[in-house]
């Protein structure tokens, strides 16, 4: 199993319906959820990364989507964290006022190449017929993670 | 089944992405790398060096018309002068040379030495323009009247020129600049003598001292376009026709053993003597204009009974090689052509001793191989043989590069029947020639370079003496797009990111992105600073050379980023193309 497919199949976060009104609230909530991985070797730096990272330009990739990520020597792997924020969602920049899905990505400093394949495989996965909406309405967190393997292995 | 309606602007987007990504990836196939660029300019040196030569042929022809009343061949122009004509016409023109020499030095004052070769090699490539003009309008007074000296020399003068002043317009680096011009002497060799590959390896052997292809390579380019360019505006064809030449046994081979001995001591001998006659011309203390006038009297006085012993001996090499040729007469003739040779070019006409000295080698032989002939017939069947490669075994000896005179000789007389012999001969001419010490044509120019470097084996001078300023950049917020647009508009693999203030962060590598241009996604989310590489090796401007080699062994870059120490600012890069030319350079060959 290729890495995309493995991080997607295998989030090291995942939470549905996660209560956040700022986009900052968001990415510390989810942050914090994903700090518990071991592979999160320094927590408050990655926060710090994917902070400064979603000041520098924006990182939504559609409507209600948002791709906060960080390269960082925080991360002893590339790790991934996936929330759906509850209704009506959280504003990232004024082209997203509310967004639902989050997909945090850490990337070791090196591995350039690892980041560039882990969020091309998250783009892709996310245009994938009913994966979205599917998402947006999957009742369990089994059912959600069931979706995102799917969609990874098409 | 339903076809979902596609938004006409999200397919636009994606024709856009497929060109963008199409456009790239035929870039990037087709993308010429720093040598190829290279060896276009060193076309482009060819073809302007090969015109250049063109224009120095007519005018010289022009000049000789205008002082001789006369468009046949020098000899036969002087032949049919009366005798105060041979005496006027070279003095004249040896005048004439003076005072282009004497009002045109106010012209050049503070210019260095016009020597290409010092250009090239201890120099930083910049041939001076107006000295050199002043020069090579000297040397078609002195040519043009039929001084005893060959036309070659200003003819790689020019060529080497025009290749500085295009390198300079360029603002090519000091190693590219060099490396220019020794193209520029390369296609005015190939193009006065038509021969492409001896060009190449006159520069490579004599000038350069390396025949690595890093340098090898331009130069052969040059001169092959500056043949063809002879070839097709001209009529240039073999430059000497020579009868087959057989060697019917083993054994002939022993006379070119004491031939290659006999030429490998006469042309340190020519070659000191033309020295001494240039010590003896300036102890009278003559003014310049006087002394080449002196000069072209000297040679107008011999020519007045042997009008052979003018221009550069080209006509008689002819007569001499598809013979027979009376051995007295001949003697007769090498003496004065000896003799004029000392008078023009220790006067200081300008011009080169090139041609000149493939006549005494082709006379030497000539008479040396008449000589076996009469008391071995089967020995020296042919003496115009021997006189082919007498010829080649003179230039070893007199250049100290054997591989070219072997090659040229080939060239001018597409023989091949001559290789064995002119081999042999040539080496043994160029380990006496050597052993007897004295020097070479050339080394002068190299001389000074041996005293101002003791040749280090790794380049010295620093990265900053090398370095290009305004490398392509892209902001560390660049967009995805604005990356891949980036690659498209310059050639390059790694595109270095640097802050508002000018630090350099690190290089986004086309290698990493070029799987993805296909995604539209990305073009607005990904940032340079989020696949910029910062462990980019990155070098200070003050580092040697030799760390810089150093660091290029390392990885695969084909340029280093040059970066402030204290500041880490981004100065410049250095490519790795300039670096290997200064190593070439730096491992020439001891001076001969």
């Amino acid at each position: 199993m290729d890495l995309p497919t493995q991080l997607l199949a295998q989030p090291d976060a995942l939470w549905l319906d996660l209560a956040a009104n700022s986009r900052e609230a968001a990415l510390c909530g989810l942050h914090a959820r994903l700090a518990l991985s071991p592979a999160v070797t320094d927590a408050p730096q990655f926060l710090h990364g994917l902070l400064e990272r979603a000041m520098l330009a924006p990182v939504c990739i559609a409507p209600d989507v948002a791709l906060p990520h960080a390269r960082t020597d925080a991360v002893a792997r590339v790790v991934l964290g996936v929330a759906r924020i509850a209704l009506p969602g959280v504003g990232f920049d004024a082209a997203h006022p509310a967004v639902r899905l989050v997909f945090m990505v850490g990337t070791p400093k090196q591995q350039v190449e690892d980041y560039l394949l882990a969020v091309a495989a998250i783009t892709r996965v996310l245009k994938a017929e009913g994966v979205h909406a599917g998402l947006l309405a999957a009742r369990t967190e089994a059912e959600f993670a069931a979706l995102l393997a799917r969609g990874a292995q098409r | 089944m339903k076809h979902a309606a596609i938004d006409p602007a999200i397919e636009l987007l994606r024709r856009l992405q497929r060109l963008l990504r199409w456009r790239l990836w035929v870039r990037e196939k087709l993308q010429l790398s720093e040598w190829q660029i290279t060896l276009l300019w060193a076309a482009l040196a060819g073809f302007l060096g090969a015109m250049a030569s063109m224009v120095f042929s007519a005018l010289s022809e022009g000049v000789h018309e205008l002082l001789t009343g006369s468009s046949a061949g020098v000899v036969e122009s002087m032949r049919h002068l009366p005798w105060w004509g041979c005496l006027l016409v070279p003095t004249l023109g040896g005048a004439a040379a003076g005072l282009v020499l004497l009002y045109g030095s106010r012209l050049t004052r503070s210019q260095s030495s016009t020597d290409y070769m010092e250009a090239i090699v201890i120099g930083n490539g910049r041939v001076p323009v107006r000295a050199s003009l002043v020069k090579s309008t000297a040397a078609l007074f002195s040519i043009g009247s039929g001084g005893s000296i060959g036309r070659e020399g200003p003819m790689v003068q020019l060529s080497a020129v025009a290749a500085s002043l295009l390198g300079r317009w360029r603002l090519f680096t000091g190693p590219q600049l060099r490396l220019l011009v020794a193209c520029g002497a390369s296609a005015g060799i190939a193009s006065a003598y038509n021969a492409p590959i001896a060009g190449s390896f006159f520069v490579a052997e004599i000038i350069l001292g390396s025949i690595a292809m890093e340098s090898l390579g331009p130069l052969a380019v040059s001169a092959v376009v500056a043949t063809l360019t002879i070839r097709v505006l001209t009529a240039a064809q073999v430059m000497y026709r020579v009868p087959e030449f057989q060697l019917n046994s083993p054994w002939e081979m022993g006379p070119y053993v004491l031939l290659g001995l006999l030429t490998g001591t006469l042309a340190p001998m020519f070659l000191r003597s033309l020295k001494q006659a240039e010590e003896f011309f300036l102890s009278l203390r003559l003014p310049i204009v006087a002394r080449l006038a002196l000069g072209g009297l000297a040679v107008g006085a011999i020519a007045i009974n042997v009008p052979q012993v003018c221009g550069n001996g080209y006509s008689v090499v002819v007569q001499i090689l598809n013979g027979p040729v009376v051995w007295k007469v001949l003697l007769g003739v090498v003496a004065c052509k000896w003799l004029a040779t000392m008078a023009s070019f220790g006067s200081g006409a300008p011009g080169g001793v090139f041609t000149p000295s493939l006549f005494m080698g082709a006379s030497a032989g000539y008479l040396f191989g008449g000589a076996v002939h009469a008391v071995w017939p089967a020995g020296a069947a042919n003496p115009g043989a021997f006189a082919l490669v007498g010829m080649g075994a003179f230039l070893s000896a007199a250049s100290r590069a054997p591989v070219m005179a072997v090659i040229m000789l080939f060239e001018m007389t597409l023989s091949y029947d001559i290789i064995l012999p002119l081999m042999l001969c040539s080496v043994i001419a160029y380990y006496t020639a050597k052993g007897l010490a004295g020097e070479s044509l050339y080394s002068a120019s190299l001389r000074r370079k041996a005293a101002e470097e003791p040749e280090p084996l790794l380049p010295a001078g620093r990265v900053s003496d090398l370095m290009r300023a305004d490398p392509p950049t892209i902001p560390a917020a660049a967009r995805f797009a604005e990356i891949a647009r980036t690659f498209l508009s310059v050639r390059v693999n790694n595109l270095y990111v640097r802050d508002d203030e000018g630090r350099f962060l690190g290089a986004v590598s086309l290698h990493d992105i070029k799987p993805y241009l296909g995604q539209p996604e990305l073009a607005e989310l990904v940032i340079a600073r989020d696949i910029l590489r910062e462990d980019f090796p990155r070098i200070g401007p003050d580092r040697t050379l030799s760390d810089a080699l150093g660091m290029f062994l390392g990885f695969t870059a084909e340029r280093l980023p040059v970066v402030a120490p204290d500041s880490g600012r981004l100065l410049g890069s250095l490519a790795k193309g300039d670096l290997l030319l200064a190593l070439v350079e730096n491992r020439r060959k001891p001076v001969a």
